[in-house]
């Protein structure tokens, strides 16, 4: 039973966090610009708005204005003027959400995960922070037109390769292109915290692995990230006069706490780990990506301010005595002790299953959380994890007009159903090549 | 030198055996027919037969006789055994003494698809049945010296390679020649899963295994009968002339066990079979197998628990195991089932007495032990007219021991093999513990004190009060005593003899400043003796109980003793459950009732109604159903869980001849977790590695009950086809460009090829079987080929295809096929572009088995939409949605919900997806499906409406039995705690006490080699 045969299914992602090798990419930074901008202001009225802070208002009024929202509040209350909007929607009984956002994911990135040429996510090399997703983040993307019709508005477009994958940055679910689809540029730093205990692989492709052992390199790999953090500081604190290092350049951001660092890790010891290491090197924003076990250190990553990007709520528990639910309530368990999560959908099929993260946050409600708790960890605490919360990740005045209309409870596969979506003030096109072939089959057959 | 050295010691080797008289002898030949008698012994002439004070006398190798009163003939050599005992010498029936290591050939890039081997031999290298073990064997004193020392004296010694391993000889462990050792040289054929060095690739699953084995058998059948044959088959030839020896058959878990002995009750062959050592977990289907079982001694140590992060990843399995393994040997004893004890899969021999005293302790009777290790293994051999006894004319293999060879204390003098004495341990040591007059440089210095054991003899000196330490060491007559006297600086040594009939010593030695001293020492009276209790009488260690499964969340099921358990049974079986109050999807004409008392007994729904009053019902649970909803169980068409290592014999472009339902794995812990996920049934499926797969197994998820017992019962058989991408390898590397088809157009042609073979099959397997005995017996003999018997099946509507499909070109060719073939394709499977075909699909009467919204992750399925199911199932074609991924089949209900929103689909005909129309589709649907009187009693309680993510199954019935309950699950979690947290306690004992221990390794697959494969296949998409 030695031979193995490799049938391409659902490349697992987190196989494909190690590699070697380098890149070199610009590190010319970019502002991000608004193609198009709104000109019609929109009263959206009478809407059960779901304000993503945990708190809701049932019959409400949402002033859009220049990309923004000036006005969300309790329509009994306010006094409204409807004469000063351009146009005004009566959303009596729907439901108002701010534009989901998908933290640490691929999507734009990758087209068809079985074909190599259509998969951009990783580069090869251990140690890439300058290596950045954002410049082959695809706007045309025919998966993203699927996602946003959920209600997915955002995405934290990471790279996945090699021990340090690269630099990430937030972008919107619509643009011309990858400059005017930007939101937050370059807004982390991706660590993919070694593993203590490793497998060998069993074929020449990496995609079937055999038993677990010790690894081996542990010490040697986080002896590299050590040294790599304390050159990075010293490079950046220092004199400018030297030979530049595009690695510690693009690390600088970690230092003066611009940047963030995600640090991925599930297993507890290797969470220890991580929350000891970004202490020790000084390091003013950090978030665990995964965290499986994250529920067990729970005062650790309270007291050290330490985030969780809880990894895809629909998995299988790691091993067959844990709690047949471990992975459906690991979000109701980081609430109730206080820790600050969010909901990412990474994991098998990636892209694609984006679509699926409000139904993620679906089960984290059945199994704990309240729905605006829930949404609250697809939305603003996104927001605040990714560093975006003062400009989005929920319907409230000052805030950019990112939001959407359901017909029903957007968490619920039975109800969710997106009429109208809003990047900026600007309604978005919610048609997609699969509701075309629907359209065209449905002629063909005659069905209504 | 050494050269020289060696010669002398190959010549001086003195045999009484005869065996040598064909071979020239160098030097002056050394006859020896001398008679030896052993006297005064306790014989143990077998377990039964014990003789307290005989004598045994041999003569030329062998035993003459054994008795209390018998004659001793002039001329013997005798040896006075008084207060030793004499065992017959232990039988080891499975082992590879002297035999050369398996090498295996370095597998290439490309794929292997014929034997590498050179030669008329058959078609697969795995199937070795020409080995023989007589001809590669040489005998090998030094390991042979490790089993003499353990009290071996013959074993079984075979090749460990292949699926077919040839035969096996019995050879004694003496030394000499093959010739001289050979006891039988063919003693049985031996057979495993493993298919070892083979470089070919089939079969790469344990399934592909089993259909091979098969097979051969088949093949060698008719190879046998077939008179006008034109091919000559060594393998073959060879497979036919084992058949006449003891079938011995290595498995690797007890369940492995139970499918040798459904290959063994096919072909009526009752196996011996080579155990693993977890017998006891399943030992009441063990016994019903009849089979004979050769069991290990591999208790596996203790694990490191100290850091309790690391300890979870120590399975509930493996903590049960370390503490219930030494109970394995006593649980056969217990269920009568005949067992041999083996030295094997020990990782260190000197274990072997350890692990007998320990499997002793836990309650395996002396007698069995000794059965197991002579009398039963003889018997397995058909070697117990020469061993195994200390009968007249038997071969004398016989060890010396210093009592009861089952008692810690004692020792192994001598094992005699062959009639050949190995010394292991000298018996004539002179037994000097006792207190003695001790006179040291002409003068009385006080007392000298010995004890311990003979070879760690201390002692003490004692001057008035004064005591000082002495070393003692003893080598036959001599001894050397040495000393730190009070008065002096440095150490007096002092050497000399002991004369063992006065038990006085005398000598010379020497003082720290090198002056020469005589001493002396007399015997004055016996040491006070210790008085231990006997270890072996130990009460058994308290253990936990099996559970169905051995695993996480297993149940006890013996938690009744006796009668109460009959009754309790009874009560499981006639389980009667009222259900009150609840609103019910009928999957009927009824649609969806509201506040219905639904009545469920005998394993049916017997009563729907609007109060049924439960006072009548006596024994009846009744369940309060207010504000909660009563579904049919979920239905999982398309599932790889709980198939035992491999889904794929993808290796063969056909693989029509491999049944999961041969590899199912009752202990897969995702049985249970979708089971709280509301999954009554499931369709264990082979992968779609190639166009033609493997036959399937409908289960019933039946968390707790054996393989045989989780199928569905009189289910039709079902099949894979498989179309696409997987098939003509397009995503499998750079080097899996050999394998017809590569391409959608080469896929086609597999599939007339094999249907147009299969047609003739089909027809001359039917002319066969109209012919008279006599016609028969006259007619070249009929080959059965399981392959094409299965494709047969296709043809004659007893077998039913599910067909791995994608893009609507090869969904409309394998139609075309199928009509112009003469058979229907019952269900396309994935089926994402189904919506393309959906007219010709309801023309062709194909069922759709197919995703909820999965795409982008291979080419083709670019077109795949989410709105599939909907248009499907508006063109009136049967449509379920399945899941081919262990996570997504515990949700199947919110993947059926997803056509709700992507199509507007009622959630009536939602719900139907994933319960009635996938019954449909496997042909159970007048069984399970509906909640409708008469039908099986297979539902689910949700706490909310069933398609909503916010709804749990609360309790999962399967034939009217709750085998998931959501406050069950609970207090089991807290029971496991409780049980894991009792034996690691007792592990950390262990630990302290000095016992070897194993670091937790993560287990993420498990860690099983082969297992690790079935992770990998487990969604195959």
């Amino acid at each position: 039973m030695k031979k193995m045969i490799k049938l391409f299914c659902k490349p697992r992602l987190p196989l494909l966090r190690r590699g070697l090798g380098r890149g070199v990419l610009s590190l010319l930074l970019f502002t991000a610009i608004t193609a198009n901008a709104q000109t019609k202001s929109i009263l959206l009225l009478n809407g059960i708005a779901h304000i993503g802070n945990d708190s809701i208002i049932k019959n409400s009024v949402i002033g859009i204005k220049n990309g923004k929202i000036i006005l969300a509040a309790d329509a009994a209350i306010a006094k409204i003027d409807k004469s000063s909007y351009d146009e005004t929607i009566d959303v009596t009984g729907k439901h108002l959400y701010p534009g989901i956002i998908a933290p640490y994911s691929t999507l734009g990135l990758s087209e068809m995960e079985a074909v190599r040429a259509t998969n951009d996510f990783k580069e090869v090399g251990a140690i890439l922070p300058n290596v950045r997703s954002l410049i082959a983040y695809n706007t045309d993307s025919k998966i993203i037109p699927t996602v946003r019709t959920n209600g997915v508005l955002m995405v934290q477009v990471t790279p996945r390769g090699g021990m340090v994958a690269g630099t990430s940055s937030v972008m919107m679910l619509d643009g011309w292109n990858w400059e005017d689809a930007a939101y937050k540029i370059d807004d982390a730093i991706h660590l993919n915290w070694p593993l203590m205990q490793t497998h060998k692989f069993l074929d020449e492709d990496n995609l079937y692995y055999g038993p677990y052992e010790k690894n081996k390199d542990y010490l040697k790999q986080t002896n590299d990230l050590k040294k790599l953090f304390a050159d990075a500081k010293a490079y950046n604190e220092g004199d400018a006069k030297k030979e530049k290092n595009l690695r510690f350049e693009a690390m600088k951001g970690l230092f003066n706490g611009s940047q963030n660092l995600f640090i991925h890790a599930d297993n507890v010891k290797e969470i220890i780990e991580a929350v000891n290491f970004v202490k020790q090197n000084g390091l003013k924003r950090a978030v665990i990506v995964g965290g499986k076990d994250s529920w067990m250190v729970t005062d650790l990553l309270r007291e050290n301010n330490i985030a969780v990007v809880v990894s895809r709520v629909h998995d299988l528990p790691d091993h067959p005595e844990d709690d047949v639910d471990q992975p459906f309530k690991l979000p109701y368990l980081l609430q109730k002790a206080g820790v600050l999560f969010c909901i990412s959908s990474d994991g098998n099929m990636e892209a694609m299953e984006t679509r699926n993260l409000p139904f993620m946050a679906g089960t984290a409600a059945a199994y704990g959380l309240t729905k605006e708790q829930a949404l609250k960890a697809i939305t603003l605490s996104t927001a605040k994890i990714l560093g975006i919360d003062k400009t989005t990740g929920s319907i409230e005045a000052g805030k950019d007009a990112n939001l959407f209309i359901s017909t029903g409870d957007v968490l619920d596969m039975r109800t969710s159903n997106v009429e109208k979506a809003y990047l900026k003030g600007i309604s978005i096109d919610l048609n997609n090549d699969q509701k075309a072939l629907y359209e065209k089959y449905k002629k063909k057959y005659g069905l209504k | 030198m050494k050269k020289i050295f060696l010669f002398i010691l190959t010549i001086s080797v003195c045999n009484f055996s005869t065996a040598q008289e064909t071979f020239p002898v160098n030097g002056t030949s050394n006859i020896n027919h001398n008679y030896y008698a052993f006297t005064n012994a306790k014989i143990f002439v077998d377990n039964d037969l014990i003789i307290e004070k005989g004598t045994l006398l041999i003569k030329d190798g062998l035993v003459v006789s054994t008795g209390e009163k018998t004659a001793i003939p002039q001329g013997t050599v005798v040896f006075d055994l008084k207060g030793k005992s004499i065992y017959p010498s232990l039988i080891d029936a499975y082992t590879n003494y002297g035999m050369p290591e398996p090498k295996a050939a370095a597998h290439g890039l490309f794929p292997q698809l014929e034997s590498n081997t050179k030669g008329a031999y058959g078609w697969n290298q795995a199937v070795k049945a020409e080995t023989e073990a007589e001809k590669i064997f040489i005998s090998d004193n030094k390991s042979a010296e490790d089993m003499r020392r353990m009290g071996f004296g013959a074993v079984l010694t075979f090749h460990k390679d292949g699926i077919v391993r040839g035969s096996a000889a019995v050879v004694s462990l003496g030394e000499g020649r093959a010739n001289e050792v050979m006891i039988s040289s063919e003693a049985a054929a031996m057979y495993s899963f493993d298919k070892g060095t083979s470089t070919q690739d089939y079969p790469s699953s344990l399934m592909g295994a089993i259909a091979l084995l098969r097979q051969t058998y088949l093949d060698a059948e008719w190879y046998k009968n077939n008179k006008t044959k034109k091919d000559y088959n060594i393998t073959l030839n060879a497979f036919n002339g084992l058949q006449a020896l003891p079938q011995i058959f290595e498995t690797v878990d007890k369940f492995s066990a139970l499918r040798a002995a459904k290959i063994g009750e096919e072909f009526k062959v009752n196996y011996i079979i080579k155990g693993s050592g977890n017998e006891y977990q399943r030992i009441d289907d063990i016994k019903a197998s009849k089979c004979r079982f050769i069991i290990p001694l591999n208790f596996p140590v203790a694990y490191d628990v100290d850091d309790a992060y690391d300890a979870v990843n120590i399975s509930m399995t493996e903590l049960k195991h370390w503490e219930m393994a030494p109970v394995n040997p006593s649980a056969m004893e217990k269920y009568s089932i005949p067992f041999a004890i083996t030295a094997a899969d020990l990782k260190d021999k000197k274990d072997f007495w350890k692990n007998l005293r320990k499997a002793i302790a836990y309650g395996l009777s002396e007698k069995q032990a000794l059965k197991s290790l002579t009398v039963t293994p003889a018997e397995f051999l058909n070697v117990s007219d020469k061993i195994g006894k200390l009968k007249s004319g038997m071969i004398a293999n016989f060890i010396i021991t210093s009592g009861n060879l089952f008692n810690e204390k004692t020792i192994i003098y001598e094992n005699w093999v062959q009639g050949n004495p190995y010394k292991i341990n000298d018996y004539n040591t002179i037994d000097l513990k006792g207190i003695y007059d001790f006179e040291y440089a002409g003068k009385k210095s006080g007392l000298l004190k010995i004890e311990g054991e003979p070879d760690k003899l201390k002692g003490t000196i004692t001057v008035d009060t004064a005591k000082t330490l002495v070393n003692i060491a003893v080598a036959g007559n001599s001894i050397t005593i040495t000393f730190n006297p009070k008065d002096a600086s440095g150490t007096v040594r002092l050497s000399g003899n002991i004369n063992n009939e006065t038990m006085k010593m005398s000598g010379t030695g020497q003082t720290p400043d090198g002056g020469w001293v005589d001493w002396k020492a007399s015997f004055k009276l016996a040491a006070a003796v210790e008085t231990k209790k006997d270890s072996a009488k130990k009460e058994m260690p308290l253990i936990g109980q099996i559970t169905y499964p051995f695993c996480a969340y297993g149940k006890k099921q013996d938690a009744l003793p006796g009668v109460e358990k009959i009754i309790g049974d009874f009560k499981m079986r006639d389980a009667v459950i009222l259900i009150k109050h609840v609103t019910v999807w009928t999957n009927e004409a009824d649609g969806i009732l509201k506040n219905k008392d639904v009545y469920i007994a005998n394993g049916r729904i017997e009563r729907i109604a609007d109060d049924i009053n439960a006072t009548k019902l006596e024994f009846a649970k009744v369940i309060d159903g207010t504000g909660k909803h009563l579904t049919p169980g979920i239905i999982d068409e398309h599932s790889h869980i709980a198939i035992a290592n491999g889904v794929n014999e993808g290796t063969h472009v056909s693989s029509a001849e491999v049944r999961i339902g041969d590899v199912i794995n009752c202990e897969d812990i995702n049985i249970y977790r979708q089971l709280a996920g509301g999954v009554t049934s499931a369709q264990l499926l082979h992968g779609s590695a190639n166009p033609i797969g493997g036959q399937s197994a409908i289960i019933k998820l039946r968390w707790g009950k054996s393989p045989e017992e989780m199928k569905f019962a009189k289910a039709d058989g079902f099949i894979k086809f498989a179309l696409g991408e997987n098939v003509k390898q397009s995503n499998w590397g750079d080097f899996n460009v050999i394998r017809f088809p590569q391409s959608r157009m080469g896929v086609e042609q597999v599939y007339y090829d094999y249907f147009t073979r299969a047609k003739e099959y089909d027809a001359r397997q039917k002319a066969y079987k109209t012919l008279s005995d006599k016609e028969k017996a006259a007619a070249t003999p009929f080959r059965r080929d399981l392959e094409l018997e299965a494709l047969a099946e296709i043809l004659n509507q007893k077998r039913f295809i599910t067909c791995h499909s994608y893009v609507q070109s090869e969904i409309n060719m394998l139609m075309h096929v199928a009509d112009s073939m003469g058979f229907k394709v019952n269900t396309f499977t994935h089926i994402l572009e189904g919506y393309k075909v959906a007219d010709k699909m309801k023309a062709h009467g194909a069922g759709a088995s197919t995703f909820s919204d999965w795409w982008a992750y291979k080419a083709e399925v670019k077109d795949a939409i989410p709105y599939n199911a909907s248009l499907l199932t508006q063109m009136g074609i049967t449509t379920a949605i399945n899941s081919d991924d262990a996570e997504m089949g515990r949700r199947l209900n919110q993947e059926a919900a997803k056509s709700v929103k992507y199509g507007g689909m009622s959630e009536e005909d939602a719900l139907k997806m994933v319960t009635l129309n996938p019954a449909k589709l496997l042909h159970i649907d007048n069984k399970v499906g509906s909640i409708k009187v008469g039908k099986e009693a297979d539902l689910v309680l949700w706490s909310d409406n069933p398609l909503s993510i916010y709804a749990k199954a609360e309790k999962t019935i399967i034939d009217g039995q709750i085998y998931y309950d959501i406050d069950e699950d609970v207090k089991q979690r807290v029971e496991m705690q409780k049980e894991r947290a009792r034996i690691i306690q007792k592990m950390i004992d262990e630990k302290k006490g000095g016992a070897a221990i194993q670091k937790p390794v993560l287990k993420k697959p498990k860690l099983d080699g082969c297992e690790t494969m079935e992770f990998n296949y487990m969604s195959e998409e």
